[in-house]
């Protein structure tokens, strides 16, 4: 289970999040549609480990993890941009935790399988199309064997077309490893592609909902509000 | 026909009239006589030596505590301490460096370091690293802090979720992209290691064939009537200027180039 418990965080007087309550429990893959603003970078870091909340608690496999530094919460991460290391070989961007003794050669080459990524091992990052980067990213987390996985919007550098190919890849996989996933977008309908449950982020708190497309109906609103 | 801005008429004369025309005075005054003397001196390439040597070491130190410096801007850019080292880095630039030589004497002399030697470590060819690590660390921090500034942090935020403590995520992904910026700060070090004269002298000395660097050595030359030798020693130093800047030119050529293709 990955299970955030009335998070707070303030930057100076801004409140941030507001009491941010989510559960992610094993099999699940749960996507937050973040508005703008709403506080989902925040969230992001506070569950990575990169920022301590002020109040609240963070648990990951029924472990508290609210202090523990981001190298020791088993979390799966893949970022925004993908965060590829742009110096080391596809290859060697999906070895990388293994030095640190995470994964193994097996998770190394099921990852590998599972994402088709045989022919491009020895590539570097900058080589690779927006897609082919996602995929590294997300075999990378994989091979680290990972009590959690957290994805923030981990498929924005790719077009639509290519979304709708490897959505449907990400989902098989990711439901494939039975370990909680919390995946960050702002897009509905790619949180229908992929989401098993929704939950929506606003104003620094988060709420669950039942589609994606309540998403979209309070996307709506609050562009008429906001005059866009 | 084209219109002349005012900017390129005050720019082109003066350019030549201030920065061109004092090297090619330098050059223009060269001599056989000259050339011959200096190159038969042994204390000018035991200064040539020194040079080289002593701004070898400042520059690698400045490269090394330039990557301290960029630890601290990446992992704990809030801490007192780095915004002391930030702040203190620009300290060096508005100091006269007879000041800092003077600093550096006070600090390392016989006063405080006399159990080191009767000088303590004044005058020693290591005062010589010490004055020039002191006026080119600064150079080398900001070039390689500015490069650390580029890169994606969401690098290093994964690079800790895959089991990086902050030190192996430097050395395993900062540092492997920080090469260009680490060759230029060691060359920039380098170069401002080799220009340094006031600080060198109030703490290194001037000590021919012991302290003995290439801006000495011409000082000393000037003051001793010696003009043709101190004309050769300075065309010497230019050469190597101008080495050292083709040199960050080609490096930045061929980074473009590998940037592009990729």
């Amino acid at each position: 289970m990955l299970e955030a418990k009335n998070l707070h965080k303030s930057f100076g007087s801004h409140h941030v999040l507001k009491g941010v309550s989510l559960e992610v429990k094993p099999g699940e893959i749960q996507v937050l549609i973040g508005l703008n603003g709403s506080g989902k970078t925040t969230l992001q870091r506070i569950l990575t480990g990169i920022l301590e909340p002020d109040e609240g608690k963070v648990s990951i496999g029924g472990k508290d993890v609210t202090s523990s530094l981001p190298e020791d919460r088993l979390l799966g991460y893949v970022p925004q941009n993908t965060g590829l290391f742009r110096h080391l070989t596809v290859r060697d961007n999906i070895l990388y935790s293994l030095k640190n003794g995470r994964g193994s050669e097996e998770s190394f080459r099921e990852a590998v399988e599972l994402l088709d990524l045989e022919s491009y091992l020895d590539w570097r990052p900058t080589q690779l199309s927006g897609g082919y980067k996602s995929r590294v990213a997300l075999a990378r987390a994989l091979a680290s064997s990972p009590r959690a996985m957290l994805l923030d919007e981990p498929i924005s550098e790719v077009d639509r077309a290519k979304k709708e190919y490897v959505l449907p890849l990400f989902r098989q996989i990711l439901l494939q490893l039975h370990i909680p996933v919390l995946y960050i977008t702002h897009d509905p309908w790619e949180a229908g592609e992929i989401g098993t449950s929704y939950s929506i982020m606003r104003n620094g708190v988060v709420e669950g909902i039942a589609s994606p497309e309540e998403a979209f109906s309070v996307i709506r609103q609050q562009a008429r509000d906001s005059g866009e | 026909m084209r219109k002349v801005s005012t900017w390129e008429v005050l720019f082109v004369p003066l350019f030549f009239l201030l920065i061109l025309y004092p090297i090619l005075a330098i050059l223009g005054n060269i001599t056989l006589e000259g050339m011959v003397r200096t190159f038969n001196d042994p204390i000018f390439w035991d200064a040539v030596k020194n040079t080289l040597v002593t701004a070898f070491f400042a520059a690698l130190l400045s490269v090394l505590m330039a990557l301290g410096f960029a630890y601290f801007y990446i992992f704990h850019p809030g801490t007192i301490i780095y915004r002391i080292a930030d702040f203190m880095n620009d300290l060096p630039i508005a100091l006269p460096h007879t000041v800092a030589g003077l600093a550096l004497l006070l600090a390392f002399g016989r006063n405080m370091f006399g159990f080191a030697g009767p000088t303590g470590l004044a005058f020693t060819l290591l005062a010589v690293v010490l004055a020039m690590f002191f006026v080119s660390y600064p150079l080398a921090a900001r070039t390689i802090a500015s490069s650390a500034e580029e890169i994606d942090r969401e690098m290093i935020s994964v690079a800790r979720t895959l089991g990086d403590s902050p030190p192996q995520a430097y050395r395993r992904v900062v540092i492997p992209l920080l090469g260009e910026a680490i060759f230029s700060g060691f060359v920039l070090g380098f170069s401002r290691s080799i220009s340094e004269f006031a600080a060198v002298i109030m703490f290194g000395g001037n000590v021919p064939g012991m302290t003995q660097v290439l801006a000495s050595y011409v000082f000393t030359k000037v003051e001793e009537g010696e003009v043709s030798m101190a004309v050769t020693a300075s065309a010497f130093c230019i050469l190597i200027s101008l080495l050292l800047v083709l040199f960050l030119r080609l490096e930045g050529k061929l980074h473009a180039r590998s940037e592009k293709s990729a």
